[in-house]
């Protein structure tokens, strides 16, 4: 009986912008147990074949075997490029689906996927819904806004670069259906909080292992910390919900508010004196929705679980897309922090954006090194692809340049960009002898 | 009213006032059970259809629909029998509010100055988009010249979806029309600086709505007590808990929820700010809007002490009632000498990094000139009373009284002269030069004159006073570690030394009827106190992670506040 693991693979996939870890932790020549964290991508480099998530699906069974199973599936976040993998067809061909066949025991999520926390009231003025459900509702509103954000940016007016923003953050935002459904069914799930249960150091899944879990914090504990406590939030992105799907475009554009006989002109042959207001405000426009779209989408990243592996002397970090405030809480507890200074192997947040690695977390970084040689050099995990996400003149691009300057400089870096174009997987080994 | 057309412009028999009706509130606000309108005085002007006149041009553009509706001429008279659904549903109707309630703020702020006040954006005409698009959102772009109201929808319980039409609310269209104004009055408060200036100037947007409300004597008559059936109001209804509840000071209940998710509920709900809390200090009061509701606050709390004060000096008629009239008009010259105060305060504030200590000794300043013996009102006793209990002192180095201190010492007036030091920023400048060392203007910094503007208005002598206020600012950038070696500021511990940092400096000059300096109202660059604490705070807040070049800071402010 496997009492402690004696090393573990971690298995960088090639999805793009997106995250896929496999984490084989093996506690004998013949006892291997398997976690997915992360199965998902919104942008797959050109040279690979629109079947590549069932093909990294069909890799990851190969790599299981017949004889086992897969242990676990941590799905950080419900954004597309951390769950997309899961979604699954009618048909049974879906990546997703030959996932699930896998039999996992347990999956894991936050607990603002938890669907007790779920309730169908809306409209202002929820007295009876608590601190959790208003969350969760807003979550459910910010789903609706990408989605209508994503149609919309297919106006043509808009500048390219926002059009484009639009729809890449539209997409990985919008509500995943078949996925969510397959990861709440496909095994009994954990939805966990900063300082909860994991739900993985049951002895038929990684016995030996200790998994703190460091976020997402509870409403609670956000209150803990926040200076600036925002009022209504679930109500703004509710009402902000509503009035794209009531007025927004659907399929044909959207319809005039008012009726045809106020009608001067729709979609061209605006008069001289009007152009002006109507360029500014189409311009206006796309920048406002964008801002919105990205305060959301920084909203869902700061759902993320953020997960400390924990064997012998060995931490390895999975924080999946959390931001700064995600890593607030975190930050404050000096029980985090000192686990934080002697982490081994770090899983870059969000695909390398600067927000995701705070500051205060990388200067905890006690094995940052710059000796190339020391053999305890941090090592860090990458799964990004250029030129999807932000822009570089507004020092948003992701990967971001100074911090993936900063990463090869102080520790040694596999990111999936490095790959080669038939590179499907690398491997990352660590003893925990 | 007709409209004035061009063919009867200009000549000797054209009117100086249009008359508009405006929606009062805002559609939810409603008496005897009829939208509560009123119809307002403004200036007349060469307007052609939009309406589009000489300061406000209304385009009606969805960006959401694409749409551009037919450009309303005025007065739209209302058609149909449901009085209701013409309000709501004729866009031109809509046109008509925004463009009379900007234009009615507008012409507020130049009788107070007794001059053409100009906006913030570039162009004598500002745009206005009453149906912009689809958002819970109302700003001010001073980049895009224009005033943006969105729409929206809210479920009712019982039928379709309502919409609700940013458009149509006096407080959303008055506070965005006074951001426009006050950039006009003041560009650099729009640049990051302390909480209280950003907080600056959502309070004072707050103000002007709010205060621009009670010269409407007919909803003010309307809106207090049990309404205006009687011309008599019981003294029960005038007694202070009953006034701030109603829908003039709070949230009354017939006031719809709806339009306060845009703004949040900070206007109409600053009156329930505990006075003697230390609100400045506490975390939540950081964010703009919450901070602006201390002002707000402050000044509402003054208003409804001199109101009830002046209310005590009318006599009852038939046993316990006041004449409602009287009651109205009261608490009308209260509002009108409390908001000329606070504009004409703006003449008379550091022109840089605002707070509200400022604000108050402008305040003090200002109304001291106009009437110098407060024994009558007690204007500058009540708001001072009441600005301490939010924890607002006036400026340190003002006198005892609250009130600027003068300008003291010898200036060089040889090399200047008088008449072009009136218009001429180059004079200004020249002044500025010859005496920077009796100004305190460090010579290493970038100093310009950004702004000269007249100033008239009647004295307590009854003559017509007339000065001249010039604003120069003064902008320098240094790195961290300069501004610690050259200037002594202390940057917070970790900001890397290298970082390059753009403080600023500046002060508004007032020159009395001979052109000779009467008050230097300034924020000094090296005040180490001011910039040690702006700098701590826009670093606290990650205000240099951001990009450069965030556009619409008021669009990004309403975002933040309504989703941070």
């Amino acid at each position: 009986m496997a009492t402690s693991p004696l090393s573990v693979t971690i298995r960088s996939y090639q999805v793009g912008f997106g995250d896929c870890f496999l984490l084989s932790f093996r506690y004998s020549a013949s006892d291997e147990r398997h976690v997915l964290m992360d199965f998902g991508s919104t942008g797959l480099p050109e040279h690979l074949p629109k079947t590549h998530m069932r093909d990294v699906a069909e890799h990851i069974r190969e790599r299981i075997g017949k004889n086992n199973r897969l242990h676990a599936v941590v799905a950080t976040h419900r954004h597309k490029d951390h769950i997309s993998g899961f979604e699954t067809k009618e048909d049974g061909s879906g990546p997703g689906d030959i996932i699930r066949a896998l039999k996992p025991l347990v999956v894991v999520q936050p607990w603002t996927e938890d669907p007790k926390l779920k309730t169908n009231a809306t409209g202002p003025g929820r007295p009876a819904l608590t601190g959790e459900q208003r969350h969760i509702a807003m979550l459910a509103s910010m789903n609706d806004v990408a989605e209508s954000a994503l149609r919309e940016s297919a106006q043509l007016y808009f500048a390219k670069d926002v059009q484009g923003q639009l729809a890449f953050l539209g997409e990985d935002n919008i509500a995943n259906r078949s996925a969510v459904k397959n990861l709440m069914d496909m095994a009994p799930n954990v939805y966990t909080h900063c300082a909860g249960e994991s739900g993985l150091e049951r002895d038929d899944v990684l016995p030996g292992v200790r998994v703190h879990v460091l976020g997402p914090p509870t409403i609670q504990q956000t209150d803990t910390i926040k200076k600036m406590r925002s009022r209504d939030a679930d109500e703004f992105w509710h009402l902000q919900a509503r009035a794209l799907r009531d007025f927004g475009a659907s399929g044909g554009g959207a319809a005039a508010i008012f009726p045809e006989a106020y009608v001067r002109a729709r979609g061209s042959g605006f008069p001289i004196d009007a152009r002006w207001l109507i360029y500014r405000s189409r311009r206006l426009r796309g920048e406002q929705l964008l801002q919105i779209v990205r305060i959301l989408d920084q909203q869902m990243n700061n759902t993320s679980l953020i997960l400390l592996f924990e064997v012998g002397d060995k931490l390895l970090l999975f924080p999946g897309d959390a931001q700064l405030e995600n890593w607030q809480y975190a930050l404050g507890q000096q029980q985090y922090k000192d686990l934080l200074a002697r982490v081994n192997l770090y899983k870059v947040g969000h695909h390398g954006s600067l927000n995701a690695t705070p500051k205060t977390l990388w200067q905890l970084f006690d094995n940052k090194s710059k000796d190339k040689t020391n053999d305890r050099r941090l090592v860090s995990l990458m799964s990004t692809m250029k030129g999807k996400h932000g822009h570089e003149d507004r020092e948003t691009e992701v990967p971001r340049r100074p911090l993936v300057q900063a990463l090869k400089r102080e520790s040694s870096l596999r990111s999936t960009h490095d790959f080669k174009a038939k590179e499907l997987y690398r491997d990352t080994e660590m003893d925990f002898g | 009213m007709a409209a004035v057309r061009k063919s009867s412009s200009g000549g000797a028999a054209a009117p100086h006032k249009r008359k508009l009706t405006i929606i009062a509130e805002d559609p939810d606000v409603k008496v005897g059970g009829r939208i509560l309108t009123t119809e307002v005085e403004i200036p007349a002007e060469e307007l052609i259809p939009g309406p589009r006149g000489y300061r406000v041009s209304v385009v009606d553009y969805d960006a959401t629909t694409d749409t551009l509706y037919k450009p309303a001429e005025l007065p739209v008279v209302a058609h149909g029998s449901d009085e209701e659904s013409y309000f709501l549903n004729d866009p031109r109707f809509h046109a008509q509010n925004v463009y009379a309630i900007v234009m009615r703020i507008l012409a507020r702020f130049e009788f107070a100055l007794g001059r053409r006040v100009a906006w913030g954006s570039d162009g004598h005409q500002l745009h206005v988009a009453p149906h912009a698009f689809a958002e819970a959102n109302a700003f001010y772009s001073r980049e895009d010249r224009g005033l943006f109201f969105g729409y929206f929808t809210v479920s009712r319980p019982d039928g379709p979806d309502k919409p609700v039409f940013t458009c149509l609310s006096h407080d959303i269209i008055a506070h965005e029309t006074t951001h426009a104004i006050l950039d006009g009055l003041r560009r650099r408060y729009l640049e990051p600086s302390s909480p209280d200036q950003a907080a600056f100037h959502e309070g004072f947007a707050d103000i002007v709505a709010l205060l621009s409300m009670f010269s409407l004597q007919d909803v003010v008559g309307a809106l207090l007590g049990s309404g205006p059936a009687s011309p008599l109001i019981p003294q029960q209804d005038l007694e202070r808990d009953k006034i701030r509840q109603s829908v003039l000071f709070g949230l009354a209940n017939q006031m719809g929820s709806e339009l306060s998710r845009v703004r949040g509920q900070a206007l109409r709900r600053s009156l329930e700010l505990t006075p003697g809390k230390a609100h400045l200090d506490m975390p939540e009061f950081q964010e703009p809007h919450r901070r602006g509701e201390i002002l707000v606050a402050a000044i509402m709390s003054s208003f409804l002490d001199i109101w009830l004060a002046r209310l005590e000096r009318l006599g009852f008629l038939k046993g316990r009632e006041k004449d409602r009239s009287l009651v109205v008009e009261e608490g009308a010259r209260v509002a009108e000498h409390l908001l000329t105060m606070a504009i004409r305060a703006i003449d008379y504030s550091p022109p840089t990094d605002i707070n509200f200590s400022d604000f108050l000794s402008a305040l003090l300043t200002v109304d001291k000139e106009v009437v110098p013996d407060d024994t009558k009102y007690g204007y500058r006793g009540t708001l001072i009373r009441n600005f301490k209990a939010y924890g607002i002192e006036p400026a340190r180095q003002a006198n005892d009284d609250g009130t600027w201190r003068p300008s003291e010492g010898t200036f060089t007036y040889a090399r200047t002269r008088y008449d072009s030091l009136l218009r001429d920023k180059e004079e200004v400048f020249r002044f500025i030069w010859e005496n920077r060392e009796q100004l305190k203007i460090d010579d290493d910094g970038y100093v310009e004159v950004e702004a000269i503007h007249p100033s008239i208005r009647i004295g307590p002598d009854g003559f017509v006073l007339r000065e001249t206020i010039a604003q120069y600012v003064q902008i320098m950038t240094l790195t961290v570690g300069e501004l610690k070696a050259e200037l002594g500021i202390d940057p917070p511990a970790d900001m890397p030394e290298d970082r390059r940092v753009r403080i600023f400096g500046g002060g508004a000059l007032i020159f009395d009827d001979y052109g000779q300096l009467k008050y230097q109202i300034r924020n000094r660059l090296e005040s180490k106190e001011r910039q040690d604490a702006r700098l701590k705070y826009l670093w606290e807040n990650g205000f240099f992670d951001r990009p450069a070049d965030d556009r619409a800071p008021f669009a990004a402010l309403h975002l933040a506040r309504a989703t941070g």
